[in-house]
């Protein structure tokens, strides 16, 4: 796996112009919300961004800076949304994410890091494979008894943790919808957590382990589509675990799937939902959901890479399906924030932030939940219960009237 | 060596205790030295983060009292950012970050050092107005390029550089005395930046700003006008491979064309500047770099190198005329666009090839948000502007004409890009004058590379003063005054006066 | 060997007057500045003798007070406070170059109105000029003092057209601002020295405007020139009040539509069209109480296709605001022609206009954005009632300046000798006024500076500190502005 070094290229060559912190040029919609960095909004140095994380590692790759406590807390609280990194490489060729993963897994390997709370889920994942410590053998009793479901079909549905646990209704809600489009698939069994906090924070070789076990769960039963409506688990399946191993199935979240069925009319949407809406592209899914595809070479002369690279730039993210599902909808007004698709701003829910940071997590949410009433909308909608877990529990710490809902909420009320 | 506690706890007391750090881990991100520094800086005892004047205020006098130097910046993206000696400390202000007023009446907005070019210019276009965007990017602070820094940027043909534009300023002297420049003086409000008297507008910013060696500005008012193109303009694609569509540019249908034409010689290309700068017409007129040309148009270093080994940009780029035309009416489009043919005929200036036209028509970071230097770096981070100074438009040709001459050398031994046509010419005010400036890139992987920009600024000098002409604008301050200075009016003489008067304790800036 | 022996040794001892009625005439001027009369009076030729006698100057603590235009003056600057010799410059009166293709006249401060704007015509340019200067009004000096100009939409800055300049400061040293300050000496420099700015962070220009020549003596100036306009129409747009005038200009100027734009009120108008005084007592009343003056132009390069896209703006502006703009002058038709040679030319005649039929004149001008212009004009309005000035007798010139983003208000008093006393105590009265209600007097000439400092201690106290460096013994003009 990559290591610090690999990244050095990324450290020497920030020029500080900002881009990490700020929206792309052409997002810009006026003073308000053209933040991107929700640490940098929050505490103000440059230290606490996409440029002062990789100045960061570059010190302590040369020795220039030694842990400490602080440090530490630094590294964590980014909610590796990856905005600085596609923001960044709108303009130039870096990897700023890669080395912030890098950075944390370096921390770790020291014994540093994670922070004590992050400690828990390697600790959790080893004893029940999941990383709220529920038992594995309830992750699939969502699952009612009476729904029909393929033994031997080549698509499965893969859960995730949050979803089997915390959420199950989305799930439910995944598997009515996949049936009302008569599709053929099953529920995957004896799926570990996909890894992806493990992966967030630096425990990479946990994360490394729960990978191995799902590519060889997928390889056994000869699973060639994955789908899941967690935004966390697809931007895992395509960014992380293509570096542990060649993946040779396609990964596709819920909203692409009814994209599909919506267009082909094996699905309908026959009910009217009344309401103003605005739509959060999770980051897994939107800007960090293109296919890692590994990349062993020389940055020669001129920053030329050989052999040539193929970039994750964002530009190919998840943004138009869910989009058109909801215009789909019939009376649905779907309102666009500023910041949108792939300057989408974070929720503060992800990078293991909530549980290391819960007070830095409820500011970055009130954040974006001030953007989404600015719009005017009555609801926010999203596709990862990350991004649930976080606003929801912004919305009733802050009691705000604007409500949350899963993209597959709003999709069974509409069929 | 850090600050003395009890300085530390002084600081503390005005900024409040979440805003003033001397971590490490903190610091590491101000000392970070940029891929083209010649020298790392050194790293800097502190970081405070100022929340408005009444703090800055304190804070400067407190490092007079204490003889501790300090630098303000915003994003920091150039060297006047970086400490070059121990004891000093940053003054971060990224949380004055207000736009005060946008007078619409009388054309001026009045912000603070935070405001970002992005934020600005689309609050601006949403009310029919606009100002000199420099070239930095979006994410760049506004009042830098006015109060700080340079300010040259492709609109500047039916404009001016961002000097003419700024007007009344608030500004804290490096005493710690706050002064306030023009009308704003005696409470006459902010439009007129000169007066009572002697403008002491000639104080605040040269040719170029001090980079915060002169204390830190803290308001500013700058000059708007009326934006001709459209009030909001939607984007296509995602990034990096945004477009814009040139219908959406006009404000009325029609009124809004790009042109880029190839000239037989440079002279050509100087006389075509001349001839449409008497005729008074074009929104933007410019020699752009050719280079850098293609760093906007392409989206990876890899990309770049294609399109540079195609050979395509040489060929019509080299000595190419960028114009856009933007009018109020169909009328006057078709009046401009008649006397630029023209002209164009009379020149010997041809179209040059049309896919390459097209991708300048769509491209948003040249014409929306002159956000070109944010790429520049991305050929390896080897990269360094020289020239930079202004004159008649047939004066930049002509020195022009001669950097073949010192850069050739540099290009035969490899150390740097075979580019010796990457400057722009952006003439202002229509063709009266025009800003020269010269982009090299080299190959930081050469051993001692962070010494070439260095031997190509002395040659280049050495030519420009062989030959008289007036390319290289010199420092504000710094070790280079003494050594330039007597070979422009002595000017290191009245500047070192002045410094010395005003900042006696030599706390503020580098 | 005596003082006038020093200077004759460099100027020649023809080019020095020590006559005591020419002296006594510098002693004042038509400005309530009460001053005394000069030693001498000595007219250098050329930089090194201007170097020389501000040398001499220093050595012996004397004053100097520069002057470069012709009488009658008006603003006190030239009145010395502390005696002193007069350094006169008109016969430094060198056209050094014009430069069509750049566009751009360099000429030293001796070169006037009267002069320069026939010479440029014959290249096919023309100068920004002020409103109705005096023939012998110094070119270099309107620029210093940053005079309005005409033609708003090619005035980027306060500054314009001014651009670099060749000064002897205080201290006897000679510097060369913006890109006339080098590589190199004048000799070798091949730049056109049209850059202003700088050298370096600071532009030594400003310092010099609006400084009554208590910074340096400027020894030639590069100013821009513009090119002639092969077709000019001139409008005439009258309105009845002051709140009138800002709206049609503001749209004009935000699309550039117009060249020369100016407000006139009728006395203003009457003063400066008629013949003789009943002329001007029938001009007055029957002109409309204010005009906006506006010329559209052609250039070189299908000019009359270039008029007709302006008067089509002209006419739709006009008609969305319901003003309308004629060809004729209301109230004095068939004198279009005399106020378009008026606008394109210096006053040429003797007496000078402001003088022709009171016999003195007393002028209030300050800066105003445009949102507050019409709100002087009321000031004004009740200041001369309260004083009993017949308000009918105030000439009123508004000038759109810098893209019109700044306007120049002035309002001239004329009077006649018993009047003396009450017009000194209204232009006090509306001076103080007028300031306290944020007019900008960014020109504070004679007791303006007193009113103006009082307010703006902070920047008095940086100007002085520069005077102590490029003037350390103030030895030129002391005792105007702060100083």
């Amino acid at each position: 796996m990559d290591t610090l070094e690999d990244y050095k290229y990324t450290m020497e060559l920030c020029n500080r112009c900002g881009q990490c912190k700020w929206v792309l040029g052409p997002k810009f919609k006026g003073y308000k919300y053209a933040e991107i960095c929700p640490i940098y909004m929050r505490y103000g140095y440059n230290a606490y961004s996409g440029q002062g994380l990789i100045n960061i590692a570059q010190e302590l790759l040369e020795g220039k800076l030694t842990y400490e406590d602080g440090l530490i807390q630094l590294i964590y609280s980014c909610t590796t949304c990856g905005a600085c990194d596609i923001n960044c490489k709108s303009i130039r060729d870096m990897e700023v994410l890669d080395t912030i993963l890098a950075l944390r897994a370096k921390c770790v390997e020291d014994g540093w890091g994670p922070m004590p709370k992050h400690k828990d889920y390697a600790q959790l994942v080893s004893e029940s494979h999941n990383i709220y410590g529920k038992p594995h053998g309830n992750r699939l009793q969502w699952v009612p008894k009476d729904i029909q479901l393929s033994e031997d079909s080549d698509t499965a549905y893969f859960t995730g943790c949050t979803t089997a646990y915390l959420f199950p209704d989305i799930a439910l809600n995944t598997i009515k919808i996949l049936k009302a489009a008569d599709i053929d698939f099953k529920v995957l069994t004896d799926e570990y957590c996909c890894g992806a906090l493990l992966w967030r924070t630096g425990q990479r070789e946990v994360a490394k382990k729960l990978a191995e076990h799902n590519l060889e769960v997928l390889r056994v039963q000869g699973i060639r589509t994955l789908i899941t409506s967690c935004a966390y688990c697809y931007g895992t399946f395509k960014g992380f675990y293509p570096r542990i191993a060649k993946v040779d199935f396609k990964v596709l979240h819920i909203s692409e799937v009814v994209q599909k069925m919506l267009k082909e009319e094996k699905l309908k949407f026959n009910k009217s939902i009344k309401m103003k809406v605005t739509y959060h592209d999770p980051c897994l899914l939107g800007r960090l959901s293109e296919e890692y595809i590994p990349w062993t070479g020389k940055i020669k002369a001129f920053g030329y890479h050989d052999p040539p690279k193929k970039w994750r730039r964002g530009t190919y993210g998840v943004y138009d399906a869910p989009r058109e599902v909801l215009r789909a909808i019939p009376d649905i007004q779907l309102i666009e924030m500023p910041r949108n698709e792939e300057n989408s701003f974070c929720c503060g829910g992800g990078g293991g932030v909530p549980d290391a940071f819960p007070d830095l997590a409820l500011w970055i949410a009130r954040e974006r939940l001030d953007e989404a009433k600015s719009t005017g909308a009555e609801a926010i909608v999203s596709c990862c219960p990350f991004c649930k877990l976080n606003l929801e529990r912004a919305i009733k710490i802050l009691n705000e009237e604007i409500r949350y809902y899963d993209l597959t909420d709003l999709i069974i009320r509409a069929l | 060596m850090g600050l003395p506690k009890n300085v530390y706890k002084m600081f503390e007391d005005i900024v409040g205790p979440e805003y003033i750090s001397d971590r490490e881990y903190i610091l590491a991100a101000y000392r970070h030295p940029l891929p083209n520094m010649p020298q790392k800086p050194v790293s800097p005892e502190a970081i405070v983060l100022p929340g408005n004047t009444e703090e800055v205020q304190k804070i400067v006098q407190l490092c007079n009292k204490y003889k501790i130097k300090y630098i303000p910046i915003v994003s920091g993206a150039w060297f006047d950012a970086y400490p070059t000696q121990p004891g000093t400390i940053i003054l971060d202000l990224k949380r004055m970050n207000k736009i005060l007023e946008i007078n619409e009446e009388d054309c001026y907005a009045v912000i603070e050092p935070g405001v970002r070019h992005g934020q600005l210019k689309t609050e601006l276009m949403k009310r029919g107005l606009s100002y000199p965007v420099v070239c930095a990017g979006p994410a760049c602070s506004v009042l830098t390029s006015f109060a700080c820094f340079s300010g040259d940027h492709m609109m500047q043909w039916s404009s001016s550089r961002t000097n003419r534009y700024l007007l009344g300023a608030e500004w804290v002297l490096p005493t710690g005395e706050v002064l306030k420049v023009g009308s704003l003086g005696y409470g006459a409000g902010w439009f007129c930046p000169d007066g009572p008297g002697p403008s002491l507008r000639g104080l605040l910013k040269g040719y170029v700003g001090w980079g915060g060696r002169l204390g830190v500005v803290t308001k500013v008012a700058i000059g708007l006008d009326a934006w001709k193109c459209a009030e909001e303009i939607p984007f296509e694609g995602r990034s990096p491979s945004y477009r814009v569509r040139i219908q959406d540019c006009a404000r009325i249908p029609g009124c809004f064309k790009t042109f880029i034409f190839k000239f037989p010689s440079l002279d050509n290309v100087r006389d075509a500047i001349i001839e449409i700068g008497k005729a008074e017409i074009g929104f933007a007129v410019l020699k752009f770099f050719y280079a850098t040309a293609g760093l906007l148009m392409t989206e990876s270093a890899n990309e770049f190198w294609e399109l540079w080994n195609s050979c395509l940009l040489q060929k019509e780029m080299a000595l190419a005329l960028w114009i856009y035309l933007a009018t109020w009416s169909p009328e006057e489009m078709s009046y401009e666009e008649r006397v630029l043919m023209d002209i164009i005929k009379e020149t010997g200036g041809e179209p040059i090839d049309e896919s390459l036209r097209l991708k300048w028509q769509e491209s948003v970071d040249f014409f929306f948000l002159n956000s070109f230097v944010q790429r520049t770096a991305r050929l390896g981070g080897g990269w360094m502007p020289l020239m930079l100074s202004a004159d008649s438009v047939f004066h930049m040709f002509e020195a022009a004409k001669k950097i073949p001459e010192f850069l050739n050398d540099f290009i035969a031994k490899g150390l740097i890009l075979k580019a010796p046509d990457n400057f722009q010419i952006v003439p202002m005010e229509y063709g009266h004058l025009a800003h020269i400036e010269l982009i090299i890139f080299y190959d930081r992987n050469l051993p001692e590379s962070q010494k070439i920009p260095i031997y190509v600024i002395n040659k280049s000098l050495e030519t420009q003063i062989k030959y008289g002409y007036h390319t290289h604008m010199p420092p504000g301050t710094g070790p280079g005054i003494e050594k330039l200075g007597s070979l422009y009016s002595n000017y290191h003489i009245w500047v070192t006066k002045i410094k010395k008067a005003f900042d006696p304790n030599e706390v503020s800036g580098l | 060997m005596d003082l006038k022996d020093r200077l004759a040794e460099i100027v020649g001892r023809d080019n020095i007057i020590d006559d005591p009625f020419l002296l006594e005439s510098y002693a004042k001027d038509y400005s309530f500045v009460s001053g005394r009369a000069p030693s001498l009076v000595v007219y250098p030729q050329n930089k090194d003798q201007v170097q020389k006698i501000v040398r001499i100057a220093n050595e012996i603590k004397m004053p100097i007070v520069p002057v470069s235009s012709g009488p009658p003056r008006f603003h006190g600057d030239t009145v010395p406070c502390k005696g002193g010799i007069i350094v006169d410059f008109s016969k430094m009166k060198r056209i050094i170059k014009i430069d069509p293709i750049n566009r751009y006249v360099i000429i030293e401060p001796g070169v006037t109105y009267g002069e320069l704007i026939p010479e440029l015509r014959k290249h096919g340019l023309r100068l920004n000029i002020p409103l109705l200067p005096r023939a012998s009004k110094s070119v270099v000096t309107s620029r210093l003092e940053r005079e309005p100009v005409l033609i708003p939409k090619y005035q980027y800055d306060y500054l314009d057209p001014l651009l670099t300049l060749e000064v002897i400061f205080g201290t006897g040293d000679e510097f060369r601002t913006g890109s006339a300050s080098g590589p190199g000496p004048l000799e070798i420099l091949k730049a056109d020295k049209v850059n202003p700015w700088g050298p370096g962070s600071i532009d030594f220009f400003r310092f010099l405007s609006g400084a009554q020549g208590t910074m340096g003596l400027v020894t030639w100036a590069t100013i821009k020139v513009e090119v002639l306009p092969s077709l000019k129409n001139l409008y005439f747009i009258p309105v009845k009040s002051a709140r009138e005038i800002v709206p049609p200009i503001d749209a004009l100027l935000r699309k550039r539509v117009v060249d020369e734009c100016l407000v006139l009120n009728n006395a203003f108008m009457a003063a400066i069209l008629a013949d003789n005084h009943v002329d001007y007592e029938k001009l007055r009343a029957d002109l409309p109480p204010w005009v906006v003056l506006v010329c559209l132009a052609g250039y070189q390069r299908r000019p009359e296709e270039r008029i007709a896209v302006m008067e089509k703006y002209l006419k739709e502006i006009c008609t969305s605001i319901g003003v309308q703009a004629y060809t004729s002058l209301p109230g004095a038709e068939g004198r279009e022609s005399r106020v378009l040679e008026l606008l394109s030319n210096s006053w040429n005649k003797e007496p000078y206009w402001k003088l022709r039929f009171d016999g003195f004149c007393q002028d209030i001008f300050f800066l105003s954005p445009p949102s507050k212009v019409s709100k002087f004009v009321e000031i004004m309005n009740e200041v001369v009632t309260r004083f009993n000035y017949p308000k009918e007798e105030v000439r009123c010139y508004i000038q759109p300046m810098v893209q019109g983003r700044g306007y120049h208000c002035e309002f001239s008093l004329p009077y006649n000798i018993q009047q003396v006393e009450i017009v000194r105590r209204l232009f006090i009265v509306a001076s103080e006024i007028l300031i306290r209600d944020s007019a900008f007097f960014s020109r504070p000439y004679g007791l303006w500076a007193e009113m103006v400092y009082r307010q703006y201690p902070e920047g008095m106290r940086v100007l002085k500190k520069l005077k102590s460096i490029f003037d350390p013994n103030n030895i030129l003009n002391p005792g105007k502005l702060c100083f």
